[in-house]
């Protein structure tokens, strides 16, 4: 299950995986830029924006409709950064057309939705639409301050963004108020325009079809753009900290949010990627983790406690929730585990366990259109193609002391901690 | 040969095998091509069960809040002191388990090894082992996610409708119990939920992928051990149609007030298959009054009112049943003013019948995608077998909706002495 791939333009491919295995199939139109501070917000918002109404079907409830009698085929945003890079556009999911009960042209039907949402998109005096411009302004701004509402992922997305201010990664997709109040319909009708005309697309098809049928309507539906010479997407790295940091935000909450950021040395790009995957789960990911066995279930210092590596950028997170009086003994225990990886410490049964778990977790991508979409997304911007069975392959060659010799490159960069306010004590 | 049922749904291109063990054990093995396979166990048992006997019974037993979730966390040791994770680890399954209001369920999710992982499953599960040291320590790990539920707004906002909407039923109640509740379990009442609510005849194991009858009842002969099985008798608290109290509110830290709007619904019917049918009406019912095409949403999203999608889901069974609506809004009396009048309209003008009819087809739809994952199946099963329904019943129950029906429902479903209002607030406002 490779994707075959197409050229449909240059800077615009196509990519299909043809299977039979799914009653479902999804089409993603995927725009792919570098992440800016001018460009996050407007990116964000013109996805929301798209969904609103076309020209054809002016209102949500007149896409709604539509897409509903076309067998609840959905149409949704979708909007993430990989790296620097930030991935958004339109994501579809529809069913079979075989399972349709009238012989309703499912996938003609939402492939003709999309192209509308894109292409003609309903505008008030050549832009688009105020009202929708504003009411997605507004709920953007809405989501920008809900980040807090999830202890979990604020205290995370907040440790990315300190060790990494002075770096795009540190940018929030979402942008900021200030960024997202600047936007007008014309400047974003404008941003449409351009994003149309000059950054690379990506198509990706997972489903039943041949891939010369999609090809033949993915050609038709983008026959209106030209080729584009796009801007590379490229992410720093910074192999190593710098000074240890440490920042403290205060909340109401109950639980203090300990977030340890490290810079790992090693990025998917680089040949011996697989070995820093071996690490991170016999280190952090799972059950069988040394922080799972060790500071959950041996010192029962918190619930949860796991590292979460981000590839492209070459940092890892480790993210737990713990009683501020077990702070220091559960900050020292992390950073003790990572000193036993680092000291070839590790039993058979952590080391098996991350390579079955790793090997299953690989297998596993094969039954979700979702993650086949997102994995060769991550590959391709990483310069790879390998496939998820190639990798799977590759972790069961990694071996103990690879572990240990590339966890010596991890370095301390940041701790971040989310404590209870004092007035609530 | 084993004893196996197939049973098949044309329409869904789709089929399976049903057994009944001798020990009472409900099985279903459903063979799907897919790269991963996917077992879950689970009892008939959860945070709602918390006065019980077992027939024959003088007294009835009352236990502390949290319980049945810590049994789920206790049942991972073992007597020999392996760590069941770490035998998981060895055949390359990855397990984990979850508590509910009325179920408990272990599973695991593989691309090899499937038997060997099963054999984990089935032993750990019947061997339980509980001891006052082994007990302390996991009070410990609990509490830090006992807290870390209570840094949630989305499971206070539930809870506040819950208490809102109800005034004894144990939904009240966290799953995980209170700090408090979980310090008072002892080795000994472990013992006796255990004993009450593990045996096979409250149990179900369901299995997908790459999965075959013969193989998955040998284990099953081999763990599950024929016991008196006696009926499981529950008390739970009759409520009135009321609610409790109309409105909860809390402040949080959160960016734009959370609300959820309950409807509590005391009118459950003991038959399955109309329960099944009352509950895809009302799926019905949401997605066409609060989804994307409905006029409440357009209104209060166009008019800034709420920022993002009304969600609304229905829950049905036998313990409880309520239907609820969540978003977020500025200002959530308005908008729960919006939604009394708006039902009310619907109540005296009725809904579209074009509507109904496209809806039904998005219901069907919906039923189509869930057939995709091997995980998905296999605990759509277990849920469906929890109210006593078969996982292809849906299918065949949607074209048996009609209008008149799905009306009906509505009239009494949606009455305001049944509504209650739950709110988040940041505390500066």
């Amino acid at each position: 299950m490779k994707p075959i791939k197409f050229k449909i333009a240059d800077g615009i491919t196509l990519n299909v995986i043809s299977t039979r295995k799914f009653k479902t199939a999804q089409l993603a139109i995927n725009f792919l830029v570098p992440l800016r501070k001018e460009t996050a917000a407007k990116n964000t918002l013109l996805s929301a924006v798209l969904l609103r109404g076309t020209a054809k079907n002016p209102t949500i409830a007149d896409i709604s409709r539509k897409l509903q009698s076309l067998y609840a085929a959905s149409v949704a945003q979708t909007n993430y950064k990989r790296g620097e890079v930030q991935v958004f556009g339109l994501y579809s999911n529809f069913i079979d057309s075989k399972y349709s009960l009238d012989g309703c042209d499912i996938l003609g039907g939402t492939l003709d939705m999309m192209a509308e949402m894109l292409f003609d998109p309903y505008l008030v005096n050549g832009v688009f639409c105020e009202e929708y411009v504003e009411g997605e302004k507004s709920n953007l701004i809405d989501k920008i301050h809900s980040r807090i509402n999830n202890k979990n992922s604020y205290a995370l997305s907040r440790c990315h963004e300190e060790m990494c201010r002075d770096e795009a990664f540190g940018l929030d997709i979402l942008g900021s108020v200030e960024t997202v109040s600047e936007i007008t319909a014309e400047s974003l009708y404008e941003h449409h325009k351009q994003t149309l005309e000059t950054a690379r697309i990506d198509v990706f098809y997972v489903g039943a079809e041949a891939p010369e049928t999609i090809l033949a309507k993915v050609k038709n539906m983008f026959s209106g753009l030209s080729g584009r010479a796009t801007e590379s997407l490229v992410t720093e790295v910074k192999r190593s900290a710098g000074p240890i940091r440490e920042v403290v935000d205060y909340d109401t909450v109950e639980q203090t949010k300990l977030s340890i950021g490290f810079r790992t040395g090693t990025v998917l790009s680089d040949g011996d990627y697989y070995k820093f995957s071996v690490f991170s789960e016999v280190y952090g990911s799972g059950t069988t983790s040394k922080l799972f066995m060790n500071v959950r279930e041996k010192l029962s210092l918190c619930y949860y406690c796991q590292a979460i590596p981000e590839a492209h950028k070459g940092i890892m997170v480790v993210a737990s929730g713990i009683e501020a009086e077990k702070y220091d003994a559960a900050r020292e225990e992390i950073l003790h585990q990572l000193d036993e990886v680092k000291n070839g410490n590790i039993t058979d049964d952590e080391f098996n366990g991350a390579i079955e778990s790793l090997y299953g977790d690989y297998m596993r991508i094969y039954d979700s259109p979702d993650m086949l979409e997102a994995w060769y997304i991550g590959r391709s911007l990483a310069g790879r193609d390998e496939s998820p069975e190639d990798a799977a392959k590759m972790v069961k060659t990694v071996t103990r002391e690879d572990v240990s010799e590339i966890a010596k490159k991890l370095t301390l960069d940041t701790i971040y901690t989310l404590r209870p306010s004092e007035e609530d004590k | 040969m084993t004893d196996a049922k197939k049973i098949e749904s044309a329409l869904l291109d789709e089929s399976y095998y049903m057994c009944k063990h001798k020990s009472g054990l409900e099985v279903y093995v459903y063979p799907k091509a897919m790269t991963s396979s996917y077992a879950i166990f689970a009892t008939k048992y959860g945070s709602v069960d918390s006065r019980f006997k077992l027939e024959g019974e003088q007294d009835f037993t009352e236990v502390p809040d949290g319980i049945a979730h810590f049994l789920e966390h206790k049942l991972f040791e073992t007597e020999e002191g392996e760590d069941t994770f770490q035998r998981y680890a060895r055949t390359g399954a990855s397990a984990n388990a979850y508590t509910s209001f009325n179920l408990t369920a272990y599973l695991f999710s593989c691309t090899d090894n499937f038997y060997d992982s099963l054999e984990i499953l089935l032993d750990f599960v019947t061997k339980p082992y509980f001891s006052d040291e082994n007990v302390k320590k996991e009070q410990g790990i609990i509490a830090q996610e006992i807290k870390m539920y209570d840094d949630n707004p989305g499971t206070n906002l539930f809870y506040g409708l819950m208490n809102s909407l109800y005034e004894k039923n144990k939904i009240r109640t966290n799953i995980a119990g209170t700090v408090e509740s979980i310090s008072k379990i002892t080795p000994e009442i472990l013992y006796k939920c255990y004993n009450t609510f593990y045996n096979p005849s409250n149990m179900i194991l369901s299995v997908c992928g790459n999965v075959d009858v013969e193989r998955t009842m040998e284990l099953v002969d081999k763990y599950i051990k024929v016991s008196e099985s006696k009926r499981i008798i529950r008390d739970y608290p009759v409520e009135g149609p009321g609610v409790f109290c109309p409105r909860f509110e809390k402040t949080f830290s959160v960016a734009k007030p959370l609300f959820e709007i309950g409807i509590k619904d005391v009118s459950i019917s003991p038959d399955p298959r109309e329960r099944a049918k009352k509950s895809l009406a009302v799926d019905i019912l949401n997605d066409m009054l609060f989804g994307k095409s409905g006029k409440l949403f357009n209104d209060l999203y166009g008019e800034g009112l709420i920022s993002r999608g009304l969600g609304a889901s229905y829950e049905h069974n036998l313990s409880f049943s309520f239907n609820a609506i969540s978003s977020e809004s500025s200002d959530p009396e308005a908008v729960f003013g919006r939604f009394c009048e708006y039902c009310e309209d619907i109540k005296k003008n009725g809904f579209s019948k074009e509507d109904f009819e496209r809806i039904k087809r998005v219901i069907y739809a919906d039923i189509v995608k869930s057939f995709d994952s091997t995980e998905d199946i296999a605990t759509n099963i277990v849920w469906q077998r929890l109210n006593d329904c078969d996982i292809f019943d849906s299918v065949d129950i949607i074209p048996t909706i009609d209008y008149e029906y799905t009306k009906n429902v509505f009239d009494n479903l949606f009455v305001p002495s049944s509504y209650a209002l739950s709110i988040i607030r940041n505390p500066e406002e």
